[in-house]
């Protein structure tokens, strides 16, 4: 049976370099695809997903089993540091082209995914968390409640809105252009 | 069924990429604004598929993962000690601070007996009492009005430990202390006399004034 992630994290702590490795291992990829999703840069999304696990093996990690799970806390040091990077100004980097060898490139229409990119920054967080961990990161309604720490009907309503706004923008997407020009 | 009650079951259908039922397939096909919600849901949800891909293509960058790997075993180069082992060092700390507290009073009490129980007074020893012993220097000494300095005495040293001692002192003693001694005075006079660590008196005070 694998050993949970507040297990792990107490066994860290102690010093167990194995600990922390497996921790790493199981979360940092999904941390770099939120990172990535929310700021819309590769290069933030690496940096915000290298130093939230700097800071869970600093002295001043701060995190506390009776509040939450260690994954809604590494979210939530994921969503701070990006709000940080944020504050410093926008992110240059083109999503797409942060991407190398991306073989469904040619295939999909690289303008309607970037545009929809552009609307999940633009979101509000509550809005947007949700649809970064329902729909992109595939999570149940029961695990996403776990982690943005809200019951399942608030984070089902949250997604259906945000997928109402995504909706919306991507119809206008698709309207023919003199229905834009009018 | 009204529209509004009909869109949560449309997005859920388009999310699992899933068919809808009889009812909502009809309904679909009779009502053009929750047909075109369809559409552009499911269109949504071929997108998201699409920004998954491209984001799960990225590998996790090996040398960031050294370095952090390191870091950790440098933060953790020295083993945390098992409980067994902070318990023995407390021990041994609590057995040092009583040897310690122990050796300390032990000196106290050392100190607290007079070197000299006698007053050196030019060879005439006189029955006194202790009455406090006392860290101070001859200015804090001078400016004690009751107290006579005694002329000729070698000055104390600062931080001297001094006793004031309480003896029944002969005129004769006085007077060779240097003090000015009336010769109608017969009889022994009670007085405190502070004393250096060396013994020698340094100033006198007559308790019993009457004869003055």
């Amino acid at each position: 049976m694998p050993r949970s992630d507040e297990e792990l994290y107490r066994l860290m702590r102690k010093g167990d370099q194995d600990a922390f490795a497996e921790l790493y291992e199981r979360r940092e990829p999904a941390l770099y695809r939120y990172a990535l999703h929310t700021s819309g840069s590769s290069i933030v999304a690496e940096e915000v997903a290298h130093e939230v696990f700097v800071q869970l093996m600093g002295a001043g990690a701060r995190f506390d089993e009776s509040r939450g799970s260690l994954e809604s806390y590494l979210y939530g040091v994921a969503r701070n540091l990006i709000r940080v990077v944020r504050r410093q100004g926008p992110v240059e980097e083109a999503i797409d082209r942060a991407i190398e060898h991306d073989i469904l490139g040619d295939l999909i229409s690289n303008e309607t995914t970037a545009a929809l990119h552009r609307a999940l920054r633009e979101m509000p967080d509550r809005y947007r968390d949700v649809v970064i961990l329902c729909d992109l990161e595939e999570r149940s309604y029961e695990d996403v409640a776990r982690i943005i720490g809200h019951p399942i009907g608030t984070v089902r309503s949250r997604l259906h809105r945000a997928r109402a706004l995504l909706s919306a923008k991507l119809k206008w997407l698709n309207a023919p252009a003199e229905v834009l020009s009018k | 069924m009204t529209c509004k009650e009909r869109i949560p079951e449309i997005v859920e259908y388009a999310r699992r990429r899933a068919e809808p039922d009889t009812e909502t397939r009809a309904h679909l096909a009779t009502c053009s604004a929750c047909g075109e919600r369809w559409e552009t849901e499911r269109q949504l949800t071929s997108q998201f598929r699409i920004m998954r891909i491209r984001a799960a293509a990225r590998r996790p960058l090996e040398a960031r993962r050294e370095s952090l790997m390191r870091d950790f075993a440098r933060k953790h180069k020295h083993a945390p000690m098992p409980a067994w082992v902070w318990a023995l060092s407390a021990a041994a700390v609590l057995l040092f601070a009583a040897v310690l507290g122990h050796a300390t009073r032990n000196r106290v009490r050392v100190n607290a007996v007079p070197a000299s129980p006698a007053i050196r007074t030019h060879g005439v020893r006189t029955q006194q009492t202790i009455l406090y012993e006392a860290s101070t220097d001859a200015s804090a000494l001078s400016g004690d009005e009751d107290f006579i300095a005694l002329p000729y005495a070698p000055p104390l040293a600062a931080g001297e430990l001094i006793r004031v001692v309480h003896a029944d002192l002969d005129p004769d003693v006085l007077a060779s202390m240097g003090i000015d001694v009336d010769p109608s005075w017969a009889s022994e006079l009670p007085a405190d006399v502070v004393v250096g660590e060396d013994g020698l008196p340094r100033a006198v005070r007559i308790v019993d004034n009457t004869q003055f």
